[in-house]
């Protein structure tokens, strides 16, 4: 028997493949294709205290291997989400991750209040790049990702995930910066700060100009940085970045995550968590590995 | 649900212009006109993402649809490339689609491959007129002559029917109880004038740039307006399918 379950920072996981943040809605869109309870975890769209709208169309343009997407965290709001969504996901027997946007420190403290122990973690999301407040700018210094770790874990009944943001110089330091605020765990990476230009129009592709790139285009950086930051902290580390198969998964896996968040490839392929998770159990067996443990961080150098 | 569909043919039928047929006999069993189907057309990771064409032709007898699409880029191009015999990856019927209204007094009113998604409306449809507006090249006539009343066309260099906009050919709008149109967005948008005028009522086809085409990450915002406020809905879940009056053309 190959013991998939992880443990992300007091979350216990069944299996180590979850559903990158606002590629998967509130889960609803893909449990007509499988059986949700079959998932590591869902991580939901990014909320906020109150519903956004999001950016003005074009907010997706598409790029060698990957998209740049300029969506704004369009949301129904933290509220919306407990009484609407919320009681969907929890008809399913996997983790439920809310990801968790503001302007404010203060913001961020009220959602996680507000969510309590609904949820089964809580992930901070200090690098979304398409809000112009708050949003990345917590997330490109390490005095900010420190500050606004510990207020929110103050606050926080669930285990926190910090999700870092690419659009650094050191990865390492942020990721530090988390760990000794009180991060439980960190994910990365989000997207890459990106741009696309029509040379008919002469217009940028996105409305907002700038976007965040995401897909395979970006899965080398994700890769390298989780790497870095797999030897900078000893706290688990959910690796995203460009996944599309279990090849992928696995190489995110030896440079050291501890589990695997699917993105992009769900609008490719929506069976791609599935079929990746399965992937990832057969690499283990045919080459006669226990579990995720014994292959994390297994790289030789 | 996704599918490996059979390509049944894949042919040009004028300058960029293409038409597929598609084997897919569960896809048509759940499929109206007016919804999508979104296409991956190769395996790898460049073109990424999926296509979103619209049906144009259902054949409930022989289980096919059949779709007709400009090359405007690497996406279809490659599409126009593909051989009778081969599998594409489909994920469909998406999208609300039209809903039809057999008694009433419809037109259709449709601008370049605009016009593709109402093919289906007027097979459909026993008392239905065509408005075709296109820049040159004209494709599918002889298909909207035998199932309308009256086929009404515009090119704009002249080299067929009245030379100009499909929207200066519309001479009555007011005898029509129901308006269906798919075409470019300044032509959508000044049909939705004609009809608020004349209170007719009108379903327009949108479209915009997807992700997923299922709902998941909110990329195809299209603004609609409700009351006072306004919204971003999502045009391949809430669309691509919308009453005219409510789209926002403004922004
Ligand atoms: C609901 C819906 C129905 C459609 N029905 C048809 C149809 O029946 N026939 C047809 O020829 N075309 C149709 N289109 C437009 C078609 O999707 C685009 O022409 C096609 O995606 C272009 O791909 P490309 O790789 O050739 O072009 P590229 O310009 O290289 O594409 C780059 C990216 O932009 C997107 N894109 C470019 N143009 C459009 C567009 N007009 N709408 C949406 N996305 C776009 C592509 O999907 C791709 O992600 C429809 C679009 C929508 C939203
Ligand atoms: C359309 C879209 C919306 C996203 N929205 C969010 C979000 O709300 N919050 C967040 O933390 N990350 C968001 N992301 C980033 C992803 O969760 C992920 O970090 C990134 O896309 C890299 O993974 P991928 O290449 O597998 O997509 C979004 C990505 C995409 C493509
Ligand atoms: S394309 Fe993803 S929500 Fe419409």
């Amino acid at each position: 028997m190959i013991n998939m379950s992880v443990d992300i920072g007091g979350i216990n996981l069944k299996n180590p493949v979850l559903t990158a943040s606002g590629t998967f809605g509130f889960g609803r869109e893909y449990s007509g294709y499988y059986d949700l309870s079959k998932l590591g975890g869902i991580v939901v769209k990014g909320l906020t205290l109150e519903p956004r709208e999001g950016n003005k169309p074009p907010r997706i343009a598409e790029t060698p291997a990957g998209i740049l997407n300029s969506v704004g965290l369009q949301n129904p709001g933290v509220e919306y989400f407990i009484k609407k969504e919320l009681p969907f996901l929890r008809e399913f027997d996997t983790a439920v991750i809310a990801n968790i946007a503001g302007s404010t420190v203060e913001e961020y403290c009220i959602m996680a209040e507000k969510l309590g122990s609904l949820v089964d973690g809580i992930e901070l999301n200090i690098s979304c790049p398409n809000v112009k407040e708050g949003g990345a700018a917590f997330g490109v210094s390490a005095e900010s990702v420190y500050n606004i770790t510990r207020k929110v874990k103050e606050q926080c009944k669930v285990p926190l995930i910090v999700k870092l943001t690419p659009n650094v110089t050191d990865i390492k330091e942020i990721a530090v910066a988390a760990l000794e605020g009180g991060a439980d765990a960190l994910s990365l990476i989000n997207t890459l700060l990106g741009m696309a230009i029509d040379i008919n129009s002469r217009k940028p592709i996105l409305a907002n100009a700038v976007g965040g790139l995401s897909g395979p285009a970006i899965k080398p950086v994700a890769v390298r940085m989780v790497w870095q930051v797999a030897q900078a902290v000893n706290i688990p580390i959910i690796g995203m970045g460009g996944i599309a198969c279990w090849q992928d998964a696995i190489e995110f896996i030896l440079a050291g995550a501890d589990a695997v968040s699917v993105g992009t490839a769900n609008f490719v392929n929506p069976y791609a968590p599935m079929e990746i998770l399965e992937g990832i159990e057969n690499y283990l067996i045919n080459n006669q590995f226990g579990s995720i443990n014994e292959i994390k961080g297994n790289i030789r150098l | 649900m996704q599918r490996m569909c059979k390509i049944i043919e894949n042919r040009e039928l004028c300058r960029d212009v293409y038409e597929m047929r598609l084997e897919c006999p569960e896809i048509v069993q759940e499929s109206k006109p007016g919804q999508f189907l979104h296409i991956k057309i190769n395996k790898s990771a460049d073109p990424l993402l999926r296509r979103p064409i619209s049906i144009s032709r259902i054949y409930r007898d022989t289980g096919c649809i059949s779709i007709v699409y400009q090359c405007v880029g690497k996406g279809t191009e490659e599409m126009a490339a593909l051989k009778q015999g081969e599998y594409i990856d489909v994920i469909g019927p998406l999208g609300n689609g039209f809903t039809l209204f057999q008694r009433k007094k419809s037109a259709v009113i449709g601008g370049g491959i605009g016009i593709a998604p109402l093919l289906e409306i007027v097979a459909e449809l026993t008392d239905c007129d065509a408005y075709l507006g296109f820049r040159d090249n004209t494709f599918k006539l002889d298909e909207f002559a035998s199932a309308c009343k009256e086929l009404h066309i515009a090119t704009e260099d002249g080299s067929l029917g009245s030379r100009g906009n499909v929207t200066d050919i519309i001479k009555d709008i007011k005898k029509y109880e129901i308006v269906y149109a798919c075409g470019p967005k300044a032509m959508l948008k000044r049909i939705k004038e004609l009809c608020a005028e004349k209170n007719v009522k009108c379903f327009i086809s949108i479209e915009e740039r997807m992700g997923c085409g299922i709902g998941a990450c909110l990329v195809c915002a299209c603004k609609i307006k409700e009351g006072d406020a306004w919204h971003y809905k999502k045009v391949c879940t809430d669309g691509p399918v919308f009453e005219a009056s409510e789209v926002d053309f403004d922004d």
